[in-house]
Parts: C-alpha cells; structure tokens; sequence
C-alpha cells in the first residue's frame, strides 16, 4: 500500500508539474520558451492586454462563450425535464441524440459547419460560433441538469400545488430555488466548454470573430509568440474558477438553507 | 387548471427546442459530411476508393491507431493507482489528488500543449536533464510522436481517473477486508477482488479515452511530428492547404464510423447512461 501511495503521488505531480511551468514563463524576461526564466517582469501581461490581437479575442472568446451559455441553458433545461419526468415514445432516441455531440470528433464536425455554415453564410460570423458551441455544450449540460433533477423530491412540488400554487409559480418558488446551483453549474461548464474549444472555432470563426483558443493555436503554428503564456496563464486561472466554483455554489446553498431555520427558532 | 395540465402532458413540447436544434445544427452538417464524401469532385465512391490506394492515408490510418491504443494503455497504467489510492484512502491524500485530477481536467488543451512545448523545446528542462548524462546534443523532443504522445497521455489521464474513481467509490471495504481475513494475500485479494469489481470502470475509460484519442487534433497538430499525422490532422490539412474537401470528407466519415461503431458496441453491451458518471 506505501508503494501504491508513493506510485500515485509521482503520478499526480506528473500531472500538475507541467501546469506549474506556464505562471512563471508569463512573468519572464525571456524572448523564448527558455526554462526556468532568466529574470521575471510583466511585460508580456502590458503586451496581451494592449494587443488588441489578443484583447479582441479573449472579448470575443468571453461574448460567445456567454451566449452559448445562455441558448444551451434555454435548449436544454426543458428537454432535461421531459427525458427525468416524462416517458414518451423514441425517448431512448432522443437521449441518444442529446449525448452524441459528445463522442463525434470536433475536426468532423468543423468540416460539417465549414460547408453548411458557409451556404448559410454564418462562415466568420459569431452566430456559426455559438450555434456550433452550443452543440458541444448541451450533453455536458444535461448530464448535470438529469442528475439534479433524479435527485429532486417531487413532493415538494405536489405539496405547494395542493396549497393552490398555480404551476408557474410552484416552479419559481420551489423547483427552481431547489436546481438554482445545478442550473449555475450546468451554465458555468457550457461557457468553459465554448471557452476552451479550439478546433471548430478554428476552422470557421475567421479573423474578426477570432476566439483566444484560435488566436493561440496560430500563435503556436506560426512562432512561439511569449505573449501565448500569458494567455495560457489566465486559462489556467479560468480552470482553477471551473475547479472552486462548483464547491463555493454548494458551501453558499448551504449557508442559505439554514438561515430560514435560525430565523423561525 | 388549463394550465396545469398543459405543463403536465408536454414533453414533446420541452423536448422540442433541443431536438430542432440538434437536428438542424448537429444532424444537417453531418448529413453535408456524408453526402461530400459521394458528391465532390464528381458523385460516386472515388473518394473511397482514392483513399484505400494512398500509402499516405493507410500509413495515417494506421498511425491513429497505434498512437490511441498507446495512449490509452498508457493512462489506464497510470489513472489506476492514482484513483485506486483516491478511492480507497482517507483525507488529505485522497482529496489532493482529486483536486489535481479535477484541475488538470478543466485546463485548456492549450495550455497543456504550451507547457510541454517549454519541458521539451531546446532551452527546455528535459533536454537540460538529459544533457547532463552525457547526450549532447541532447536528442530532439518536440515535434515527434513522442511529444503528442506523452501530450495526450497526460491530457487524458483525469477522464481515465474519473470514470475509474466513480466505479471504485462504490466498491464495499468490507469485501477486501473478508477475503483477508479468510488468509488471502494482498495481492491475492487485488487480483480476485478489486480488480474484477473495478472493470467496469476501465471498460468505461478505455472506450471514452480511445474514442477521444482517434480524433485528437490540437495536440497530435502542434506537438507531433509532421511526418507522422493522425487521421484528424490530416483532414484539417486537405481542408485547409489542398482544398480537397471530398477527400476530407470521406476522411471525416470514416473516423465518424469508427467512433460511433467503437460507440455502439460499447452501449450495446454495456448501456450508455454510465459512460459518464458511472451511473446505471
């Protein structure tokens, strides 16, 4: 057991070591990927945020990341209620559907939307971008969203509606308190989902909806720009956010389900 | 009342939105893929054909597939141990490595190719450590199909640790500790125990890593050689340099029926709801 424990300490440095190496080079002096860095400034943190190479990008990566966010929540909310509630007919199809975008590859898929989006004309446009993104994100939004809804006493929504509350209502004061962190979770992973995808959004955003992945992508391609570990710095701190932000939701719903409790005692 | 049985009797209509939706943004381009592949240049299999004749193609092909199964041995050798140890023992150690796992799961593709790039460039710190045995110059690293190996590995072992800890969580102590009691040595108890019962996690791992690792394009593009493609690289280059868009696409569709077999066989036997989560 000693030897095991070691083994898989080695193998989680392994891990995290590599990550560790892309803060310091973003504070380096150094003009390429020299390791470890000869002196430490924040030059290239001045450079990334007055590049407008670089700024366009990461606002365009931020705007379409929150609007798929926003159409995945609205696409998929509703079908995750009828797959946990409802048995219909073709339901195992249409779970099936739902969850594919998962396992086909994106270069396939970028080559479907370089055609198809180029007949649409939404080729360089940031719709193409967020109906593509959109895509990826639903299946990583409804394995969240089904699961809380498994979890979900039905009885609570029976009881408010036996009081008289009118369905609208009984959603809004008991369902949706009750899946608000699901529901903030779900949305929190679309965007990093759309934040983080690269191949699509290299193949058909173009240069002025250029998304931060693809602005890097090339950078990497062309020649190793030092200005890229900055970039990959505040990716690396966007993970840390997708990392804490499910346990902080949970910690604050904690924090608020028993307030209630000491104000009525 | 109207209005409660209307939300009551719906789920065509709260299935709807996503179903139009993926059918026309998920389903019609790949019906574009598909009907490419047969229509340019000219309509027929000469796509199909041309590339069944092209060492280029076959060497690629076989590449991809020899790179995905490496990988996945490889992440299955080394998310073992590291769940293992997460699922079995207590406090700090377990939750450190499921923050490291958790952390190097949400970092960008990106980001990890850029950290290896600086490990394996020329002014990196591996070069520098083999040097120091005497190598000089020390042997070129990156931009082979060791890099995009060792790249992918590392990308893939938190879904390997994942998909093996959910399964390994659920496993009773109290089993291992009977067969030990009955006289049954460690190793014994792992082999006729633990093991079996942690299968259905790895059958879950090895087909969610494989099926990504066939398709992998950022990393096999920046970090390996170009000699040497995958399948997904190679596509992404008759798009872009050749224009070859019906030769992409009768590349696209092969590796598209390749997931999707590889896919569904492993729902066939194994049901696809615990692919994710280790939920039945």
């Amino acid at each position: 057991m000693m030897l095991v424990r070691f083994a898989a300490i080695l193998i989680a440095v392994f891990l995290a070591a590599p990550l560790l190496v892309v803060v310091p080079m973003s504070f380096s002096t150094a003009p390429s990927l020299q390791f470890p860095p000869p002196a430490l400034w924040l030059g290239y943190y001045e450079r990334f945020f007055s590049d407008p190479n670089w700024t366009g990008p990461l606002l365009n990566s931020i705007l379409i990341g929150a609007a798929t966010a926003g159409l995945t929540m609205v696409v998929a909310v509703p079908a995750a209620f009828a797959l946990v509630r409802y048995r219909f007919p073709g339901r195992s199809m249409f779970n099936l559907l739902l969850m594919t975008p998962l396992i086909v590859p994106h270069i396939v898929m970028a080559l479907g939307y370089y055609v198809y989006f180029g007949e649409l004309r939404l080729l360089q446009s940031y719709l193409g971008v967020i109906l593509a993104h959109t895509c990826f994100s639903i299946p990583v939004a409804m394995l969240i969203i089904t699961a809380a809804l498994k979890g979900f006493d039905l009885s609570l929504e029976r009881a408010a509606m036996s009081l008289g509350a009118p369905p609208l209502t009984v959603f809004r004061l008991v369902t949706m308190p009750i899946l608000a962190p699901a529901f903030v979770i779900a949305g929190l992973f679309a965007f990093i989902h759309s934040f983080d995808e690269t191949v699509v959004a290299l193949f058909i955003s173009g240069r002025d909806v250029a998304t931060l992945p693809r602005q890097m992508f090339n950078s990497f391609r062309m020649e190793a720009d030092p200005v890229i570990s900055v970039a990959s710095s505040l990716l690396l701190a966007a993970a840390l956010v997708g990392v804490m932000v499910p346990t902080a939701v949970n910690s604050v719903r904690r924090a608020l389900n028993t307030r209630p409790s000491t104000i009525a005692s | 009342m109207r209005r409660k049985r209307w939300i009551h009797t719906s789920p065509l209509l709260l299935g709807l939105p996503a179903g139009i939706f993926l059918l026309a943004f998920f389903i019609v381009p790949l019906g574009y893929v598909t009907l490419l592949s047969f229509t340019e240049p000219s309509w027929g299999i000469g796509n199909y054909r041309d590339l069944f004749n092209s060492r280029l193609f076959l060497a690629t092909l076989g590449n991809t597939f020899w790179t995905a199964i490496l990988v996945t041995g490889l992440s299955l050798l080394l998310a073992y141990p590291l769940a293992y140890v997460a699922a079995t023992s207590k406090g700090t150690i377990s939750r450190t490595i499921l923050l490291v796992v958790a952390l190097s799961f949400w970092t960008s593709y990106l980001v990890r190719t850029y950290a290896w790039m600086v490990i394996l460039g020329v002014q990196g710190p591996l070069p520098a450590f083999i040097a120091v045995f005497g190598y000089s110059p020390p042997p070129r690293l990156l931009f082979t199909n060791f890099a995009a190996t060792l790249g992918m590995t590392h990308g893939l072992i938190p879904f390997m640790t994942m998909a093996l800890f959910a399964v390994m969580k659920r496993i009773d102590p109290r089993l291992l500790d009977a067969a030990g009691s009955l006289g049954a040595k460690p190793w014994r108890v792992f082999w006729h125990i633990y093991l079996p019962l942690s299968a259905p996690g790895i059958i879950n791992g090895i087909t969610l890593v494989f099926i990504t690792c066939l398709g992998f394009y950022v990393m096999p593009v920046l970090l390996g050689s170009p000699r040497e493609q995958t399948i997904a690289g190679l596509i992404g280059d008759r798009m872009e340099q050749v224009l070859d868009f019906g030769g992409a696409a009768a590349m696209a569709l092969i590796l598209l029926a390749v997931s999707l077999g590889l896919f569904a066989v492993y729902s066939r036997y194994f049901g696809m709801d615990r692919l994710w989560g280790g939920r039945a």
